[in-house]
């Protein structure tokens, strides 16, 4: 999230699309129901109609996988009407920037396609730079090459015509839709945006976010106080367990994970990011600060500056490998892991394509399964149709400490990391995970202790001295990843003023990258520092009246509750909306009033520096050269697709995902066996895939069962009745659900052909309730967005089927299973 | 007078709004007798500890109170009414946190599958953990590799992959990638992907 | 400490079932078995040990979906009818506290089958519940244990958007008609069920019935009662 929860009470208009807020984030719509109060226009755009467009004032229903068709129409909309916010176009976007001549796109394909690699040369989208290096600009955004003319002509082709043909959207409810957002292109209106996995888990889903961005950056919704682009994760510390880098291609703080074509650490700092722009803060140019202390909080003295800091120690990627989730199970399913760690998670029902993973689980030597209740993971050898005595891996499950029985922080999606005191002792032999990896790293390095093996540098200098009186301790885990001063500092570079070896490092702001500080986390700098455990914090002042509660927790990066909060000053640093001042620069004093901005530097128009700080360039990208599948979103139909032809042009699919094939990775477009869209859900009841709150027996008595909703008319054309027991069945494989048939579900007419479409929540699993239904990700593709790998689990095909009545006894049985 | 249906209560109640009282329908109202069990009993949170904590669920970050008694056993758990931004709200999920601690069905034993096996073994921490320790010796001596197919130094386990995990702490996510990440992994993945 | 009211407030539910579950969690009620029935409504209906629950009622009305949530509860009448019936059938479970005006089953009182199910019948609302194993009725208690300490009944602490709102009696009138007030210019059928009589008072958008078949207890009806009877006479 750029902006807060508590944020969404200062927008005017919310467009809820890509999420379910009031059913998958439900206390928060109590900020939504506060905008509400004040006369705030609340959207919901959702394949189906649910609890949250109960609430909407406009509700508009889309075809699952064609955000980007609704969003390109809005894009088109906001130009034709001129609704944009012209000032933060010209100087807080890159609207104005031009691109190199060779940039193009035809036919569904950007310029530079190499189709035998299934890839772009991608150099040939970037932006022209001046002889200083300078970006080239043409502030009247008339030039041909300029950003704003190409976005221009791209998105002309989104007619509102079209995109009714591939959304199933009627004309009016686009147009509504438009309407009431675009009217936030004015500095006195703010325009939130609240998304989650519905723009994510597609083919396209990196560029779904990336429509939204250029549509808040053409209206100057960033930056502000109820604006933003805001993406309500999935779980409690999803945000944290990001930042904290439990992902292959980073390391801690986004810090880009080591490859072997870095072989130093001055390899590896020549891809720190660099802008020529004197006005341009290019923040990412201190990342060797960052390297460096989190390589000394890694290896603590035994990081030197002779030795890289350890950074040969470090594991690195292949060139191009990519470790990512589907690639990981792919490998397990091809036999090439031996040991498989499911530390508080339950692929077995989370991973799309779970089938597949559960053959993969048996191909391996040994699994560790960490967890609060048992799971379809753990348990995977005693599931339905497999017999254990055919199943070698060892699996080890581990008992461990629920939320309430232990002390640590969390990160909410707002970045609030907030601290949990511990309640309750957990039950039996069940240990916090934290003390489970801290003893079991001390025995392996115990193993290469006393019998050397392969490579043991990495584990036997790694700093491990996380205890208090023989005991694991939290805070000194906290305390790292804030960081140190690892020597006296008699004059830091930065303020002159004396700092003492062994205290913590105030803030990022004074890490260096000579080993003199430490830091496991540089965007966690400032989140346990001398003065205290800022995350425990409970004060609850709130000194802009915009509800920013700066001394209540602590939020990343250094206490900042609204990031690029520069663009909601102009040019001299007053608030462009005075009724929510944001930031606001006292210019006798020299400095800013509010929020705690991205930088000291004095307002844009006083030689000060541009307000995107993070980028290279300074401004938001309207233009986004960096992606691999285009530098403009296009429109292209989900993997899996009720249609034979896009609609905006002969490329079906996304011309770069990868293709996953052989196995049982098969695949059915346009294929009359599978003739209904899916797209899989949750519910407030139960969280993800049930591994706790199935266990929980009033969330359990709540929502008891595997359902699946279907439209009346869809209903009509099986012959299904309202609870009838259904099977729904993809290339994949077939799971039983009750029928809901709904008028909350209708079907699309899609370029003139009637679309059914299908919803399952993916809660459910064999384990348990024994009759409690079968995991959804049995049906969903292994396939994911080129960017990110996300897979592909909102739009899929399938096929559904009332089931045949059975006689009372094998029924029975059945449900058992 | 068993016949009583809504309809007569209907009428009582219209009639008690039209500022008649019950009586002149020959009802004795007045004696009301405290004796229900709510009345007699004390708020059976009154003595207890209030720690607060965050909701384990979705990524609002809604703060909840819980409640313990001198055992230290959990008796409630509610939402904490200074929070920001839940302000003592609870959705379904966080209100039933509860149960997640008071529940017979959770891991309380450390467990072992054999190979072939078709049943648990409870077994101790050392033990497990020991045999743990072995396995990643093992798996990581075996597919340790130095050098790439282009001769480029890598220094990474291939042989063991790891999922999770957004269900810990930040400074448990942390110690677990420190700890993944001198294994040598690199295939680190969790529900973020996801 | 005055006498108290419920104003719940339709318009602002989202189905979020924290009041429902909250209810159990403080009541310490246990879960029953249930199935998934092609609703969301679960359980099906108010129990022994369900006080509090969300009836979801869908239907389409000009082509579009409408969707209703009802978190339905006891009423808490000023002239509670089922305790009337029970002293009528000498039952002693039934109490109504002096000062918040909350009614009070005693769940440890046996009751008979046939004098429950008179009990029942009587309330317009179908709120008494009995269970046949302890011959104990049960249903809301307006949570008096928390709020005779200045605490929010569990349901309405709960509810993040404001839907559940509890306190003096007064107050809770004066919030209901004027969200009336408000509401009415998008919704003319807008109404408050029956608040003349009862302590929980429901704000609905659209004909009580399309919510809940017991929403309301139908004023109209009233009125023709009264005058086909002879009630008034005499008084």
């Amino acid at each position: 999230m750029t902006n807060h929860y508590i944020d969404f009470r200062n927008a005017d208009v919310i467009l809820n699309m890509g999420s379910n807020v009031a059913e998958n984030h439900p206390v928060s719509f109590k900020w939504i129901q506060r905008a509400k109060d004040r006369g705030a226009i609340f959207i919901h755009v959702d394949p189906r109609y649910t609890r949250t467009s109960t609430k909407a004032d406009i509700f508009a229903r889309l075809r699952p996988g064609t955000d980007i068709a609704f969003l390109g129409g809005m894009i088109k909309y906001i130009l034709d009407n001129t609704l944009y916010d012209e000032f933060y176009v010209k100087h807080y976007t890159n609207a104005s920037f031009i691109v190199n001549p060779k940039y193009g796109f035809d036919d569904g394909l950007f310029a530079g396609y190499d189709p035998t690699k299934r890839a772009y040369d991608t150099s040939l989208w970037a932006l022209e730079k001046d002889e200083n290096g300078i970006p080239k600009r043409d502030m009247t955004l008339q030039d041909e090459h300029c950003v704003f003319q190409l976005l221009k002509k791209h998105y002309a082709r989104y007619t509102l015509e079209k995109v009714t043909a591939i959304t199933g959207t009627p004309q009016e409810d686009l147009e509504k839709v438009y309407a009431a957002f675009g009217s936030t292109g004015t500095p006195d209106k703010a325009g939130t945006v609240l998304y989650a996995m519905g723009w994510t888990q597609h083919t396209v889903g990196v560029q779904n976010i990336r429509a939204i961005s250029i549509i808040q950056s053409l209206l100057g919704n960033m930056g502000i106080a109820g604006g933003g682009i805001n993406a309500l994760r999935g779980e409690s510390n999803v945000q944290g367990s990001t930042d904290q880098a439990l992902l292959y291609h980073i390391i801690p703080g986004y810090l880009p994970a080591p490859r072997a074509q870095w072989a130093t650490l001055a390899d590896y700092n020549k891809t720190t990011p660099a802008s020529k722009d004197p006005r341009s803060v290019n923040w990412w140019k201190n990342r060797p600060k960052y390297v460096a202390s989190l390589l000394k909080a890694y290896y603590g003295d035994k990081a030197t500056k002779e030795n890289d800091f350890g950074y040969a120690w470090l594991p690195k990627l292949d060139p191009a490998q990519d470790a990512s989730w589907l690639n990981l199970f792919d490998e397990m399913y091809k036999g090439n892991f031996t040991g498989f760690f499911a530390w508080g998670m339950n692929p077995a029902c989370s991973s799309a394509h779970s089938g597949k993973v559960r053959q993969a689980l048996a191909k391996l030597d040994w699994m560790v399964n960490v967890n609060v209740f048992d799971n379809e993971t753990g348990s995977f050898w005693r599931g339905p149709d497999t017999d254990p005595k055919k199943i070698k891996t060892e699996v080890f499950q581990l008992p461990c400490a629920a939320f309430l029985e232990k002390e640590g922080s969390i990160s909410n999606s707002g970045r609030w990391m907030q601290w949990r005191w511990k309640c309750t002792n957990p039950p039996g032999d069940a240990r916090p995970d934290g003390e489970i990896i801290y003893e079991l790293f001390r025995k392996v390095q115990a193993l290469y202790r006393a019998e050397k093996g392969a490579f043991p540098d990495p584990l036997l200098n790694l700093k491990w001295d996380y205890e208090t009186n023989g005991k694991f301790d939290v805070h000194k885990v906290a305390k790292e990843i804030n960081g140190y001063f690892l020597e006296d500092i008699p004059e830091h570079p930065v303020d002159k003023k004396e700092y003492k070896k062994g205290t913590l490092v105030p803030s990022f702001v004074y890490l260096l990258d000579d080993g003199r500080t430490s830091s496991g986390n540089w965007i966690y700098c400032a989140s346990y520092t001398e003065a205290g455990n800022m995350a425990a914090r409970r004060k609850k002042d709130d000194p802009t009246g915009l509800g920013l509660f700066p001394q209540w927790s602590w939020t990343w990066p250094v206490n900042r509750r609204i990031i690029y909060n520069r663009a909601s000053v102009d040019l001299e640093g007053n608030p462009r909306n005075p009724k929510r001042a944001l930031l606001k620069w006292d210019a006798e004093n020299k400095k800013w009033v509010g929020d705690v901005p991205d930088g000291p530097a004095p307002p844009m128009g006083t030689e000060g520096v541009y307000p995107f700080i993070m980028k290279p360039d300074g401004v938001a990208s309207i233009y986004g050269p960096g992606l691999k599948d285009g530098p403009f979103p296009e429109h292209y139909e989900p993997l899996e697709c009720p249609i034979e032809k896009n609609i905006m042009s002969s490329q079906r699919i996304n011309p770069v995902i990868k293709i996953f094939e052989g196995g049982p990775d098969t695949f059915a477009t346009c294929d009359p066996r599978y003739p209904f869209v899916c797209t899989t859900y949750r519910v407030t009841e139960h969280w993800q895939t049930g591994v706790l709150t199935r266990w929980l027996p009033w969330l359990l008595e709540a929502e008891p069962q595997m359902f699946c909703e279907i439209s009346q008319e869809l209903a009509k054309l099986r012959g299904i009745a309202n609870g009838d027991k259904v099977f729904v069945e993809s290339p994949r494989g077939k799971i039983w659900a009750i029928a809901m048939v709904t008028p909350r579900l209708k079907p699309f007419v899609i370029a003139g052909q009637t679309v059914h479409m299908v919803g399952i929540p993916w809660h459910f699993g064999w384990l348990h309730s024994k009759d409690a239904g079968v995991n959804a990700n049995r049906l969903t593709p292994t396939v994911g967005d080129p960017n990110t790998m996300i897979p592909e689990s909102k739009a899929f095909m399938v096929n559904v089927t009332k089931a045949p009545k059975e006689p009372a006894k094998k029924a029975e049985k059945a449900q058992r299973r | 007078m068993s016949g009583v249906t809504r309809r007569d209560f209907l009428k009582m109640s219209a009639v008690a709004a039209a500022g008649f009282t019950l009586s002149h329908l020959g009802f004795d109202l007045t004696p009301i007798r405290a004796y229900a069990a709510e009345l007699r009993r004390d708020l059976r949170i009154k003595d207890a500890k209030e720690t607060p904590t965050i909701c384990c669920y979705c990524s609002v970050g809604c703060g909840i109170l819980v409640a313990t008694d001198a055992k230290g056993k959990v008796i409630n758990a509610e939402g904490d009414p200074d929070h920001p931004i839940s302000e003592g709200a609870l959705c379904a999920k966080g209100a039933s946190s509860y149960q997640i601690a008071v529940n017979e069905n959770r891991l309380t034993k450390v467990r072992y599958r054999a190979p072939y096996s078709d049943t648990w073994k409870e077994v101790s921490w050392d033990w497990a953990l020991d045999k743990i320790a072995r396995n990643i010796k093992k798996s990581r001596d075996k597919s340790f590799t130095e050098k790439n197919a282009d001769g480029k130094v890598v220094n990474r386990t291939n042989g063991i992959a790891s999922v999770g995990s957004a269900a810990m702490d930040n400074e448990e996510c942390w110690l677990y990638q420190k700890m993944l990440r001198a294994l040598g992994l690199v295939y680190i993945e969790h529900q973020a992907r996801i | 400490m005055a006498d108290k009211s419920f104003f719940i407030d339709t318009t602002k539910c989202t189905a979020c079932r924290g009041c429902q579950i909250a209810c159990k969690q403080w009541n310490m009620n246990p879960a029953t078995k249930t199935t998934q029935r092609g609703s969301h409504q679960n359980p099906e209906d108010l129990s022994f040990v369900t006080y509090k629950l969300v009836r979801f009622s869908e239907f389409e009305e000009n082509g579009k979906p409408v969707w209703y949530f009802f978190a339905d509860q006891c009423r808490h009448c000023l002239t509670p009818p089922c305790k009337i019936v029970a002293e009528l059938h000498s039952v002693s479970a039934i109490s109504q506290d002096a000062t918040t005006g909350a009614v009070l089953y005693d769940p440890k009182v046996k009751v008979g089958e046939k004098d429950f199910k008179a009990i029942r019948e009587a309330c317009p609302w179908d709120i008494p519940r009995w269970d046949d194993k302890t011959q104990g009725m049960a249903k809301c208690t307006m949570c008096v244990d928390r709020v005779k300490e200045g605490l929010l009944p569990a349901c309405v602490k709960t509810c993040p958007t404001g839907a559940m709102n509890f306190g003096d009696r007064d107050a809770m009138l004066a919030m209901a008609k004027g969200r009336l007030e408000q509401v009415k210019e998008k919704h003319p059928k807008a109404d408050l069920l029956n608040h003349e009589y009862v302590r929980t008072i429901f704000l609905v958008v659209d004909e009580p019935r399309k919510y809940h078949t017991f929403a309301v207890a139908k004023p109209e009806t009233v009125i023709a009662a009264l005058h086909e009877s002879n009630v008034l006479v005499g008084s």
